[in-house]
């Protein structure tokens, strides 16, 4: 292919930059709006050592413990979808963001903000599920606060939720120690709980038997800890975002390349096709119960057993590794030896029909 | 302009004077606008659908008896491949498909 | 999925690329004019794999793309105006006017839907029925059917505060005004598959006759563009010119009758002007005089609204395949996904959003370009 040269010119592309006054919705997805808003309107503000990590949780020493903390807000919509509600979301959510710090969570608090005109019925369902969870997990929710406010200022409910874990000196899994030569391995199926919702809302729903996987990783991390201890270098739950925002996430901390082999990825048959459907990228949609891991490639297959003696991570496998090369890019090889990038995403995947 | 896929006709009605379909595309399901196939298809079809409209039948043998060509193609070795183009050449024949 | 996944098959493919490498004794530069196409070829990362035997011009596919300025501010208007629930496609959410975005919009207050069909959005005109329901009715012929069955089925049930907002463009005449100009290294073409599948490929004959370039009328998925591209070099390095079918299962020479019928009942031709390209005679749909009803533009009086491009955009270079997006000088600096500046930023298949993705990787590498 003949290069052609162009000689610079001075640029006068003349459509505007789109310089942006206030919130998008876009801001919440988890891509790279999410990750310019914290930097930009909250860091520099609050900024401090622990936050500047940015692991799913925050790690402090109070008399002599380290302590994990983490907290988190939910806002889905719809409330009640297959496979969970707000309320086990909420609970797994932020069991989930202590647990990939390799803490064991201790303790749960849960905010709630209550819209004028919701039916008891439904809050009954959603704290009946929070209550549920958090037994199984044998995590008991000790404070909380409730607030109402009028109608039409909160989509029903919102639920934020704080945990507060244990943390052990032999295992330290965080974002900034993946290592080149690290196998990426995923507990299980992914877009489960993207498409779950997708499929219920208005003017897309689509029917399906699609179920939401939130579910608490906990078991999971547990059983990691055991086999591998401090070889577990890096535990990232991918949720808004999917996949592909939690590994560019890693990537940038620590400052390393990947490689995934798309034949690799366990996407479910139905989630495939409802993504299809939408033109939607099956790495780029939410999950609630999965984990993504990084060890030292030789330690795989013995993660990847004992991921899979648990019945949540029965279907582990590994889907890439982590190189030296093109530091901070995910690249994916296809199934026919073509490369792309995969990239964060400015805001939200939107369904398209090109 | 382009994201058609194909799925399966599972069921046909008529919903206020227009034909529409259930239609299952690998396990998840939607409601489709059958209209421009009418009289074309029945359940058990396959369809490429198009922002909830049909726009065209699977033709399945077609789509078999080329895939079977299109799979002989691909694995053909060199060699074999070399002579028939040669041979191809030489005769002023057409391409594989006219 | 059934006829889907097997033109996945990564067998074949490979066997593909090999037998078109094999095949093509020079360089043969083939365009695809279709979004989808250059979706698939981006995402596959086909291009590297083709290097040397094919260069591959991504055409102006991107019904986003093309979208004038214009309408695009008129569905920020209309997205603004209190009355109204504006729907859309998801594609065009991000695509910036001359001010602001579709989201941007939302953010201020305006209500925007995305949709998967129209008819979706004349669901929420029926249930709606306090508010004014506005499509943004944007796309090539593929998509023309659908919009003019919301169109037909608004006035058979009598729904009154519905209405479209067109912006639909028809593939034959850009490739013409591509091949007519003398600067055009294009030397084959794939056809839009589902494009054909509801318009049949006659209009495409004269084309091939004319210009002496191949056109192959391709389907979408990896396997398909491979077949294509091999079909098409076949026909170059055989010193033919015709329209030939891949896509077989799915597309038949009078493409799908009944649709065109109630496209051409519904919509006439129009003279439309093309994002970075300007304007092109005859080639965008146009809602008729009997439906002037359900036209956005004369319920809400944006007609007038006339505005102007610059001439000086390299968006339209890009779109025609004469610059390569890495070769903008704003691409990947002034201009990424994050900021586009002009819409083959925005769309995730637009050239140079395909080529944030995949080029930046490939100048990353010590290779060739």
């Amino acid at each position: 292919m003949a290069k052609r040269a162009v000689a610079p010119a001075p640029l006068t592309c003349p459509v505007p930059s789109i310089a942006s006054d206030r919130v998008q919705l876009g801001h919440g997805s988890g891509g790279k709006m999410s990750a310019a808003l914290l930097r930009e309107r909250f860091l520099p503000h609050l900024g401090n050592p622990v936050l500047a990590r940015l692991g799913d949780a925050a790690v402090v020493t109070i008399a002599g413990c380290e302590i994990a903390i983490s907290t988190d807000t939910f806002v889905v919509s719809p409330l009640e979808f297959p496979g969970g509600n707000i309320g086990s979301l909420a609970v797994h959510g932020t069991l989930n963001d202590v647990a990939m710090m390799g803490a064991r969570p201790l303790y749960l608090t849960a905010g709630f903000v209550l819209e004028e005109g919701l039916p008891f019925d439904l809050l009954d369902r959603v704290v009946r599920a929070m209550a549920a969870s958090a037994s199984a997990a044998g995590v008991p929710l000790v404070t909380g606060d409730t607030k109402v406010v009028e109608r039409g200022k909160a989509d029903g409910l919102f639920v934020n939720t704080t945990g507060v874990g244990l943390l052990d000196d032999a295992f330290r899994p965080g974002p900034d120690r993946a290592r080149a030569g690290d196998a990426v391995l995923v507990s299980g199926p992914i877009g489960r709980h993207g498409m779950a919702i997708m499929a219920a809302r208005e003017g897309i729903a689509f029917e399906s038997q699609i179920e939401s996987d939130s579910a608490a990783l906990v078991p999971l991390v547990e059983r990691l800890r055991l086999s591998l201890g401090r070889e577990v270098h890096c535990l990232r739950d991918p949720t808004r975002g999917g996949m592909a925002s939690a590994l560019n996430e890693i990537a940038a901390a620590s400052r390393v390349g990947m490689q995934l082999e798309e034949a690799a990825l366990p996407v479910p048959a139905d989630v495939g096709a409802a993504c299809e459907m939408l033109g939607l990228d099956p790495l780029y949609v939410a999950n609630e119960g999965v984990l993504v891991a990084f060890v030292p490639e030789a330690l795989a297959p013995a993660a990847l057993a004992s991921l899979r003696s648990h019945p949540l991570g029965e279907s582990a496998v590994q889907v890439g590794r982590v190189v030296a090369d093109h530091p901070n890019l995910v690249v994916l090889r296809t199934a026919i030896g073509g490369t792309r990038i995969v990239d964060l995403l400015p805001g939200d995947q939107l369904p398209r029909i090109c | 302009m382009c994201l058609g896929i194909p799925g399966r006709i599972v069921e046909i009605h008529d919903d206020r004077g227009l034909l529409m379909g259930q239609v299952d595309f690998g396990g998840v399901r939607r409601e489709v606008c059958l209209a421009y196939l009418a009289g074309q298809v029945q359940p058990g079809d396959y369809a490429i659908v198009h922002v909830g409209f049909a726009i065209s039948r699977v033709d399945e043998e077609e789509a078999r008896r080329t895939f079977e060509a299109l799979r002989e193609l691909s694995q053909l070795d060199e060699l074999d491949w070399m002579r028939e183009v040669a041979e191809r050449s030489l005769a002023g024949q057409a391409g594989p498909r006219a | 999925m059934k006829y889907l996944s097997e033109y996945r098959d990564a067998g074949v493919a490979r066997g593909l690329i090999a037998r078109v490498r094999a095949r093509a004794t020079r360089p043969w530069v083939l365009m695809e004019v279709c979004g989808g196409q250059t979706h698939t070829i981006v995402k596959q990362g086909l291009l590297e794999l083709l290097d040397g035997a094919v260069e591959m011009i991504h055409g102006p596919g991107c019904p986003v793309c093309v979208t004038p300025l214009e309408q695009i501010d008129k569905a920020l208007r209309l997205a603004a105006d209190p009355r109204v629930i504006f729907t859309s496609f998801g594609d065009m959410l991000r695509v910036p006017g001359s001010e602001c975005d579709l989201l941007q919009v939302r953010a201020r207050g305006g209500e925007v839907r995305v949709v998967y069909s129209p008819l979706d959005a004349l669901e929420l005109a029926v249930r709606h029925p306090d508010r004014q329901v506005v499509f943004f009715a944007v796309g090539f012929e593929t998509t023309a059917p659908a919009n003019a069955m919301a169109v037909w089925r608004a006035r058979e049930l009598g729904v009154g505060n519905f209405s479209i907002l067109v912006s639909h463009v028809t593939v034959p005449p850009a490739m013409t005004a591509l091949l007519s100009a003398s600067d055009n290294r294009v030397q084959g073409f794939l056809a839009a598959g589902h494009v054909c599948t509801v318009m049949g490929w006659t209009e495409y004959e004269p084309i091939a006759a004319r210009y002496r370039v191949p056109i192959v009328v391709t389907g979408f998925e990896p396997v398909d563009i491979l077949e294509g591209i091999w079909m098409a070099v076949c026909q170059l390095e055989e010193g033919r010119h015709e329209v030939e079918n891949q896509y077989v299962r799915s597309v038949r020479r009078e493409g799908t009758v009944p649709a065109r019928d109630l496209v051409s009942k519904v919509f006439q031709l129009v003279d439309r002007k093309w994002r970075g390209i300007g304007e092109i005679p005859q080639s965008g749909l146009g809602l008729r005089e009997e439906f002037a009803d359900f036209d956005a533009e004369y319920r809400f009086g944006l007609t007038a609204i006339q505005v102007e491009e610059s001439p000086e955009c390299r968006a339209g270079d890009v779109l025609r395949g004469q610059l390569k997006p890495f070769q903008c000088p704003a691409f990947g600096e002034r201009c990424t996904p994050d900021h586009p500046l002009g819409a083959p930023m925005v769309s995730s298949e637009g050239a140079c959003a395909a080529y944030h993705n995949y080029g930046r990787f490939r100048q990353a590498r010590p290779a060739e370009v």
